[in-house]
């Protein structure tokens, strides 16, 4: 076979020049499946690896990048801060206020401290704020993402030097993850003023508002601030990376974005849930 | 006496590189030997507009050649880091086929983009270097909207702006004439001039025999790339 009559898939087939016996095939068969299992888990992780370690050298933050940044923040997290108030508002009134009646009712009045710090901090607060963000920016980013990949535009930022990785999935990562944070603290805050004041005006609260705040959060020690803290900035950095990774890597056409959309939506649902399980597990 | 010529420096040079030219007919091209040198203009002519983004892909080392190697001033891409490689990018100037815009940007913002990226110079700087391009091209001014608020040919006339700003050591223009007037030729021949006497290398891509036949464009070489070849053919 001279070079010429050379298909393309030969070449890149390397050096398989003899055909594999039965047992071969069924060996590269299970070689197949297990890399098939592990790859997406790993190059996420990888992913994960490159964003951490880019982000903590200067040279990354150029120009672009940075502006990227606080527009992405801005878009993620200050655009969406109407809505997580209004969530916090009718949160805060349900929890606070359901908190109190039911402590009340079973004599547990004391235990209200605790309580709103378990269920409203710890755990309701990062998840519902997630699924918040997730629905309205990660959406977003991977229908933006997905369709600068299928018009060729990020192809053309990586021909004229500009990595995609660095100016689309770094920025867009950090802002997630920051602005998660942000806007759990936020929702935390809004649904406690909500929840004071719905429980005044119904007469379940009798208590000045910084005793309310006392007693909400005094029941707040190092591992608590630290668990959210954790929570939320794990939860952002996951979910924006879910969404870039989703757009880059599997839509190629503009068609193939409806596929995508629930993908991702389930995956980062998924990995909010899981989150949120294993660091309240260890933590 | 004797007398010592020295020859350009070698912007691009394929070393029996051998493309992948055709996707669909699965078959591989001879083995390319072409070196592109400061202040030239090759034109080169292909069969179809994937042929050209393919070609200029294989030029700025985004895809490699499926043998031998392309060398970027005598660097070859296979062996060049990511860092490396993006900067030596940041080096030229093009105009694409398809994916000129990110959408989201503005036109002067997607102009300005990968200087403010790969550059220490000023915004006001590129600003002002921009507004004289684009006045060049035939644009009352830089484009300030978004992308979609341009028509096609004013957005052709932006893509040359950000071509050429910065001063690049290769111009890749991968059809820069399409959708345009022929009023549009006269500035891009003196903005490549320009880039040619500051020692860039332009390569201008095209499937247009029309363009590729015209006699007015100063080039070094034409070329023409039929199936499996990249043959020299005189006017």
């Amino acid at each position: 076979m001279t070079m010429n009559e050379r298909t393309i898939t030969d070449l890149q087939k390397g050096g398989l020049s003899k055909p594999l016996t039965a047992s071969g095939n069924l060996l590269a068969a299970i070689g197949l499946w297990v890399v098939n299992l592990w790859r997406p888990p790993l190059e996420f992780f990888s992913d994960a690896v490159a964003v951490i370690w880019q982000s903590c050298r200067p040279v990354t933050w150029r120009r672009p990048v940075r502006s990227k940044f606080v527009s992405q923040c801005y878009e993620i997290g200050t655009r969406a801060l109407p809505f997580i108030m209004v969530t916090g508002i009718f949160g805060g009134f349900g929890i606070v206020a359901q908190s109190l009646y039911w402590l009340e009712a079973f004599g547990g009045k004391a235990l209200f401290g605790g309580f709103l710090t378990v269920v409203l901090v710890r755990e309701t607060a990062p998840v519902l704020v997630s699924l918040i963000v997730i629905g309205r920016s990660g959406t977003t980013i991977l229908v933006e993402l997905g369709t600068m990949k299928a018009e060729g535009q990020v192809h053309a930022l990586d021909a004229q030097g500009i990595d995609p990785f660095l100016y689309l999935v770094l920025p867009r990562v950090m802002a997630f993850s920051l602005s998660m944070f942000c806007l759990t603290i936020t929702f935390v805050a809004v649904a406690l003023v909500a929840g004071f004041v719905s429980g005044t005006l119904v007469g379940m609260i009798n208590l000045p508002f910084l005793d309310f705040l006392q007693s909400a959060l005094g029941a707040m020690g190092s591992k608590e601030y630290f668990l959210i803290t954790a929570k939320t900035l794990s939860i952002g950095f996951v979910v924006g990376l879910i969404s870039c990774k989703t757009a880059l890597s599997e839509v190629d056409r503009g068609t193939d974005l409806l596929g995508a959309l629930p993908r991702s939506y389930a995956r980062s649902v998924l990995a909010t849930l899981l989150i949120s399980i294993v660091l309240t597990i260890f933590f | 006496m004797s007398v010592v010529l020295e020859k350009q420096r070698k912007v691009l040079r394929f070393k029996d590189a051998v493309l992948t030219t055709d996707p669909y007919a699965r078959t591989v091209s001879e083995a390319l030997n072409l070196e592109v040198c400061a202040g030239e203009l090759f034109l080169i002519r292909l069969g179809r507009s994937d042929q050209i983004a393919s070609f200029a892909d294989v030029c700025n080392g985004t895809i490699h050649p499926l043998s031998g190697s392309v060398f970027f001033l005598g660097k070859d891409w296979r062996y060049l880091s990511p860092d490396v490689a993006n900067a030596l990018r940041g080096r030229t100037g093009h105009v694409f086929f398809t994916g000129n815009w990110t959408r989201s940007l503005s036109v002067v913002e997607n102009i300005l983009t990968p200087q403010l990226y790969h550059t220490r110079n000023s915004r006001a700087q590129l600003l002002d270097q921009a507004g004289h391009l684009a006045e060049s091209f035939g644009l009352p001014g830089l484009p300030g909207g978004l992308p979609g608020d341009f028509t096609a040919a004013d957005l052709q006339r932006a893509a040359c702006v950000r071509a050429f700003l910065g001063r690049p050591l290769l111009v890749l223009l991968q059809e820069p004439t399409r959708g345009l007037e022929p009023d549009i030729l006269d500035p891009l021949i003196q903005a490549i001039r320009e880039a040619r006497y500051r020692g860039a290398a332009v390569i201008w891509l095209t499937k247009e025999k029309e363009i590729w036949k015209d006699a007015t464009i100063p080039t070094t070489q034409r070329y023409h790339l039929v199936a499996r070849n990249l043959m020299e053919e005189k006017l």
